[in-house]
């Protein structure tokens, strides 16, 4: 094995001159320090050089050295590192680590440190906390985790897009995404359909490492103003090697259902409605000769139209469509397998894990398999090599976006007394169902993506001594996709054109290199200084290509091979590129008094010549007052640190590679190819840059069993990025400009406390809360507002008010008189029942107030017990599918069962106006629709059992664990839809927030597992 | 070691050389600058303009069914979901109404389109310059006149002088900048319809006689013909169609429903705009066909009040289908067929009812023009036609093709109790174009 890596990079050992150094041996034990057990598998490296060992089962280690002046560094799972000099035969005692040590190692850009000595604000959170929770995104593992981390997933559409905000939204129109850096490299989020971070399977993962205010993120310069996560993977260790499998299976269920009208109710409901209808124009349709022409005759015509080969008078069909749209034997599969381990110059990590999760709706689900392999090779003490390698294959069975009408849950606007197939067994389509039958497309069209997702680098460290190296990194990160797409002859698409086929390709690669100098050093021993400083080069490019087809001869035929009609077909390309240079100093001194200078020029591609770079500077300092003799001898106060930090950053993602530009783009007119304007020029485009300044303590009492952060950080965002309405009559609606000005404000409160340590009984308990204030400050210094622009939805951009907050018109509830719905005037006081004369107001604001986390984990003897409470308040969710689905039936969708409500007769107090068919009581949107959308859930819940070593002993295996594990097992809220946590995908952006649109529940999901290490 | 260290740091300054890899260039789309500086490119941008012309939300569909929505009279019904079409149809339209917003933008931007070709029409070769200047001419006045019909009171209203018409632009947009060309107040509707004329009677001479899918001199004739009548300068309506109808060497179909759905320009078109698979929208087609035609759930029905108004042997009656008693226009029955913009039939019925309103017979008389048109229709001829004969035949022969509300208008009719003038059958001036030009500036129309 080892002999075959070696040959593999002999090129390289041919290339540089090793050194041949004297050798000392050390041997020693590890043992636990409160119990005095022997630590197995403890890491033993030499500082500042590249050897190390691990220890064995009964914790003894040997190791050769240079001289016996090195310093050890001992690390292991659940326990404090130390840092001893070498000695022949040494006794090594770790403390048990608290809940979240102070020593712990974060990674930071292009380096690490030691949590203790941090001047900005990073959240770590460990792979290990999140590993084999049945999510299929690395990012909903996240979910409450990590203080001022809101985390939401459009809806429970397995792959679906999921919003990651870090420390609220800076951004209207750019990205408001995280920048994602496995391993050193920064990875590609876009993707041509489909969640780009689902093909990494983040049981490989060893932490993320969460950059959050200026001075940690600053070094990634004009990607950071959305904070950086920063992902590393699992490495090996020397010692034994460590087999571990995981299995895991279990059921998904959508965490709510809401209630609809059943055929009974449908019938009688709309029948009403159209009786009130004629009413209203003064014709009573019960009356013989006045039924001719009247709604009633219209709407019972309709009913038998809809009721197929049935009878909707004795209510012969009764059929429950949301049930049809949800699949009640979706399961959850997982398998993983993982090896590692080493020789003290070899060390690798190894995986292979397949997922299976169905989607909670019928024809959704993913199927993942990946594999990984880190290997990272000690050639001499000046050098070290490895890489890092990932290889995944997605595949995705993807259903239609929201507001389509082939997507499953639009099945709940069906009418309930159509059937769902006809007497020959043929699923019913229009005309017979009301609007196109998603159950159709399930069954007979498919929507089948295939993702091979290559995310590598490979290294070389150059040590010119101890403290001073040069790194060199390339990586590339490679999406190759297929959409593969059929519908067949009855679906909504394929229906007129005898099918309808479209297969599309896509090509993503990016590729980064970064190389960088790294010198740390301690002089004097009080004076503890290290710096980087390199340059990054990243370019990205993507190509796609699709065609489509009809004319299909038979629905068996399903590639574009047999559309006797090639319709259509395109192909594209779109290029961009950042060149950086990046530097940081910091200094330490008598391990009180922290300073930290850094700063990023970027270059990039995506902004015109007049504004290609930007230099995003970032300082911080600390001071860390336990260090003190004032509170040094304190046996309450364990650490007290106080840190400040101010830095700009810069936001170049998320608004299109040539946004600065007047565009002109390809056109046909009768079968002849012309140029049409497609963007309005704005020469003068250029970053956004965001200004932070963050306040925070770091404290640890009673040694340190109890610590936490507290945060205070105000970050000003300047020059943002929004497609502003021009005129029409340029023959342009919008343009390109920096604009506007928004703030984030906001606390983050981090508690950790230890609550038992025993031998054999462990209880920590984890608390975050964040509060933050978005609030937009400027547009474009005229207008003060620029208001939701589609009828559905309300959400706008105020200054003074947060991005995207709900504003128009209040609803007054239901005139008792006449049963129409009433809204209030601009006064706020007068009442109208006419929707246009309505006054416009804030009627509601989607960002949450608060987000928390409370996480807790119990061990005892063999038992393992740990569950996550994650939390959202003071947001509003608007439906915007309410003028559909509960609109007093204002047309032939199914209602919600609160209809049952409605004004019947003059007194009625309701909030459900008087059905009226075609009436448009009460269905313009307004706060009507909005909805308090805070929610508590129990996001995950782990009970396991690790059995004996002496039983596993005698299966001769090191461990087994069984386990039982849930997400989203209990919800509280008052959001009367499906779930709270929701942004419907067909619009969901920076401003479109807290809506709702016929979007999935989220996925309640329960597994049983097991775990066996070898 | 030295000399490692050298390598090494030669290596990363390398890197600071590589600025120009940030020069990355579009692929798809050409910067403006490059577009309006050679004769190529201004040819492909006035295909580009037609392209933008033949959008579903102008002459791809939607300015035909918003007529024939406002004029539906108990005629028609909107029995579809979508809420734009259906408060047009109603008369209740939300000053926010995406698809009237969407009308108004895409057609500014065919006129942009041709303001920027003609900007630049000295850079195209001296064979095709007058053609092509004559063909951005008539796109700009065909785009205003199909906006000032819906977006201001009818000429037919009088106070041609105050009331508001559109804002006319005819600079192009340039470098991204928004000028006080583009800040400007409504002109009144007597400029609106002098910059109408002035751009189709300087196309015309332009133009080329042949006509089809691309502006041609009869296609500006046949519009002008529109415009006259909209304006009751009935001669001027009378000569225009003599002209195409002796000129053009258009022919009516030999079979009433020849001229419609059809894969080629019929005999009798003026003017057509192409609809294939890879070409051209069909938003007609979308909302009176049905699902089993791969449209939507034939949204707009034919009631029998406008059935009855033929004569059993009428072949235009003949036209319209139905699914279990529901009646739809057969015109827009297909998605890939052409869609007529301006058709032979629609002059003889002007050049008929501008003849027997100037009791002149230029070309031919009343009754004959009429006995062509019915002729055609399998029907007999009427001797001596009124005025009221001459109006029906043109109901009825022009049905569902979009001039309902103009003619409605224009005769001073009223529909489903809303006088011809009434605010409410006009459409409002979107808000977002309120909201980015400024109330001060844009006035809204009155009832919104």
């Amino acid at each position: 094995m080892r002999k075959k890596i070696l040959g593999y990079i002999g090129f390289v050992l041919l290339l540089l001159p090793t050194v041949v150094i004297g050798q000392t041996t050390v041997r020693g034990t590890i043992t636990d320090a409160k119990s005095g057990n022997p630590i197995p598998n403890a890491s033993i490296v030499v500082k500042s050089g590249s050897s190390g060992t691990a220890s064995e089962t009964d914790g003894k280690f040997t190791l050769q050295v240079s001289s016996l002046s090195v310093k050890l560094v001992f690390s292991a799972l659940g326990y404090t590192t130390r840092e001893l000099t070498a000695s022949a035969n040494m006794l090594v005692k770790l403390e048990p680590a608290s809940a979240a040590s102070l020593d712990e190692i974060v990674v930071v850009g292009y380096g690490t440190k030691i949590k203790k000595d941090l001047t900005g604000n990073i959240a770590k959170v460990k792979g290990s906390d999140v590993q084999h929770m049945p999510v299929v995104n690395l990012d909903q593992a996240l979910q409450g985790r990590a203080a001022g981390v809101f985390v939401e997933g459009n809806s429970g559409k397995v792959g679906e897009g999921i919003k990651v905000l870090i420390r609220g939204a800076s951004s209207i129109s750019a990205s408001n995404s995280p920048l994602y850096v496995v391993d050193g490299v920064p990875i590609s989020t876009d993707s041509y359909s489909g969640n780009p971070l689902a093909d990494i399977n983040f049981n490989d993962i060893e932490s993320f490492d969460i950059l959050k205010d200026a001075s940690a993120a600053a070094i990634y310069g004009s990607r950071a103003a959305n904070g950086v996560v920063l992902i590393t993977t699992k490495k090996g260790k020397a010692g034994k090697t460590n087999l571990q499998a995981n299995f895991q299976y279990g059921i998904n269920k959508p965490t709510h259902l809401r209630g609809f009208l059943n055929a009974k109710q449908y019938v009688d409901l709309i029948r009403e409605a159209a009786i009130n209808s004629d009413h209203l124009e003064g014709v009573d349709p019960l009356d013989p000769n006045q039924y001719e022409d009247s709604w009633l005759e219209f709407v019972e015509g309709r009913l038998t139209r809809y009721s197929g080969w049935s009878d909707w008078r004795t209510l012969q069909t009764n059929t429950d469509w949301q049930k049809l749209a949800f699949d009640d034997k979706a399961r959850t599969a997982n398998v993983d397998l993982s090896a590692s381990g080493g020789t003290e110059k070899t060390k690798f990590y190894t995986s292979l894990a397949y997922v299976s999760q169905d989607g909670i709706l019928v024809g959704n689900g993913l199927r993942r398999f990946s594999g990984r392999l880190n290997l990272d090779q000690t050639v001499s003490d000046k050098l070290k090599l490895g890489f890092n390698l990932s290889l995944s294959q997605t595949n995705m069975d993807q259903v239609s976006v929201d507001n389509e009408f082939t997507t499953p849950m639009q099945m709940v606007a069906l009418a309930p007394i159509t059937p769902l197939r006809d007497q020959d067994g043929k699923l019913y389509n229009r005309p017979v169902t009301t609007y196109g039958n998603p159950y159709v497309d399930y069954k007979e069209g498919h929507y089948r993506t295939t993702i091979y997702r290559n995310i590598g680098n490979v290294y070389a460290q150059l040590n010119f001594t101890p403290h001073f190296f040069f790194r060199s990194e390339f990586g590339l990160d490679i999406q190759n996709q297929n959409d593969d797409e059929f519908y067949g002859f009855n679906t909504t698409y394929g229906t007129g054109t005898n099918g309808y086929g479209q297969s599309s390709w896509f090509r993503g690669l990016d590729y980064n290199t970064n190389n960088f100098f790294s010198f740390q050093k301690t002089f004097n021993s009080v004076h503890d200084f290290d710096a980087v400083l390199g340059t990054s080069f990243q370019k990205y490019s993507t190509e796609w290509a699709n065609v489509y087809g009809e004319q299909f001869p038979v629905e068996s035929l399903q590639k574009l091979a047999s559309a006797g009609l090639i319709k259509g077909g395109t192909s594209e390309s779109n290029n961009s590129t950042f060149l950086s240079y990046f530097a940081r100093a910091n200094y330490k001194y008598k391990d009180k008094y922290l300073f930290s200078l850094s700063g990023r020029a970027d270059g990039s591609s995506v902004f015109g010549a007049n504004n290609r770079y930007g230099f995003f500077p970032a300082v911080s300092a600390g001071w860390i007052l336990s260090e003190e003799s004032f509170l040094g001898s304190s046996s309450i106060v364990s650490f007290l640190k106080l840190r400040g930090s101010w830095g700009l950053t810069g936001n170049a993602d998320g608004f299109g590679n040539f946004a600065h530009l007047g565009l002109w783009g390809g056109s046909s007119y009768n079968g002849t190819g012309g140029l049409s304007p497609t963007q309005l020029a704005n020469p003068d485009l250029k970053w956004e840059k965001s200004n932070q300044t963050d306040i925070g303590i770091d404290f640890g009492f009673l040694s340190n069993r109890i610590s936490g952060e507290i945060d205070y950080y105000d970050r000003e965002t300047k020059g943002l990025i929004y497609n502003v309405p021009v005129p029409g009559n340029t023959g342009y609606t919008t343009k390109t400009v920096n604009i506007g000005a928004m703030s984030n404000r906001g606390f983050e409160f981090v508690l950790n406390t230890e609550n038992v340590r025993k031998k054999n009984f462990n209880w920590s308990t984890s608390i975050n809360i964040s509060i933050n204030r978005n609030k937009i400050t400027k547009l474009d210094g005229v207008q003060t507002m620029i208001p939701g622009n589609d009828g559905r939805y309300l959400n706008s951009l105020i200054v003074g008010e947060s991005i995207g907050v709900f504003y128009g018109p209040k609803f007054a509830g239901v005139d008792p008189a006449n049963g129409d719905a009433l809204y209030y005037k601009q006064d706020g006081k007068t009442t109208t029942n006419d929707y246009n004369e309505a006054g416009n107001f804030i009627v509601g604001n989607p960002n949450p107030k608060m987000i928390a986390g409370l996480s807790s984990n119990i061990k005892y003897f063999g038992i393992d017990f740990s569950f996550l409470f994650q939390g959202v308040f003071g947001n509003k969710i608007q439906n915007g599918a309410g003028g559909f689905m509960s609109s007093s039936f204002d047309w032939f969708d199914n209602q919600t069962t609160d209809q049952l409500d409605r004004w019947q007769k003059p007194g009625d107090i309701t909030n459900v106006p008087q059905l009226r068919i075609d009436g448009a009581n009460g269905t313009g949107a307004s706060s009507r629709y909005v909805y308090d959308g805070s929610y508590v859930r129990l996001k995950n819940i782990t009970l396991g059992y690790t059995l004996p070593r002496k039983f596993t002993k005698m299966a001769r295996i090191s461990s087994l664990r069984v386990y039982v594990t849930a997400v989203n097992l209990l919800t509280f809220t008052k959001y009367p839809g499906w779930d709270p946590e929701v942004n419907t995908d067909y619009r969901a952006d920076n401003r479109n927030q807290g809506s709702d649109f016929y979007s999935a529940p989220q996925v309640k999901n329960v597994s049983f597992g097991l775990n066996v290490g070898f | 070691m030295k000399t490692q260290l050298i390598i090494y740091i030669s290596a990363f300054l390398l890197l600071f050389g590589c600025n120009k890899k940030l020069d990355v260039n579009p692929t798809q789309d050409v910067a403006e600058e490059f577009v309006f500086n050679n004769d190529a490119n201004i040819k492909a941008a006035l295909n580009g303009a037609y392209d933008a012309a033949s959008n579903g939300y102008v002459l791809g569909g939607d300015l035909m069914l918003y007529s024939e929505l406002l004029g539906a009279d108990g005629e028609i019904s909107w029995v579809g979901t979508y809420n734009e079409p259906r408060e047009i149809f109603r008369k209740t339209i939300l000053k926010t109404n995406g698809y009237v917003e969407s009308s108004w933008s895409n057609s500014y931007k065919v006129i942009n389109i041709c303001n920027n070709i003609l900007a630049h029409i000295a850079l195209v070769d001296d064979a095709d310059r007058d053609r092509v200047k004559g063909e951005a001419l008539f796109l700009r006045g065909l785009m205003y006149f199909g906006m000032v019909e819906f977006f201001a009171k009818p000429y037919s209203a009088g106070n041609i002088t105050t009331n508001p018409g559109l804002q006319l632009v005819t600079a192009p947009t340039v470098n991204g900048q928004i000028t006080n060309a583009n800040l400007v107040p409504r002109s009144s509707v007597k400029d609106t319809y002098d910059l109408i004329l002035a751009d189709l009677t300087a196309a015309k001479p332009l133009l080329s006689d042949e006509i089809g899918v691309y502006a041609n001199k009869y296609a500006a004739s046949a519009i002008l013909s529109r415009v006259y009548l909209q304006m009751e300068n009935f001669s001027g309506a009378r000569d225009e169609a003599n002209e195409v109808i002796n000129d053009s060497g258009a022919e009516l179909t030999g079979a009433y429903a020849g001229a419609f759905n059809n894969t080629n320009p019929s005999s009798e078109d003026i003017f057509v705009l192409p609809v294939t698979a890879q070409d051209g929208d069909n938003d007609m087609w979308l909302f009176w066909s049905t699902s089993d035609y791969g449209a939507r759930d034939g949204d707009v029905e034919v009631n029998q009040a406008h059935l009855d108004l033929y004569s059993p042997s009428d072949a235009r009656l003949a036209l319209f289908w139905d699914v279990d008693g529901t009646y739809y226009s057969g015109k827009w029955k297909f998605q890939y067929r052409y869609l007529p913009q301006v058709r032979l039939a629609e002059m003889y019925l002007t050049r008929a009812e501008c003849n027997y309103r100037l009791s002149t017979s230029v070309g031919a008389t009343p009754e004959e023009d009429i006995t062509t048109i019915r002729n055609r229709a399998g029907l007999g001829s009427i001797s001596s036609p009124t005025l009221d004969d001459i109006i029906l035949e043109r109901h009825l022969e022009l049905a569902h093709e979009g001039q309902r509300i103009h003619d409605i208008k224009r005769l001073r009719q009223s529909v489903e109790g809303f006088s011809y003038d009434a605010p409410r059958l006009v459409f409002p001036i979107p808000q977002r174009e309120i909201n980015a030009v400024g109330s001060n500036i844009l006035v809204q129309n009155e009832g919104y």
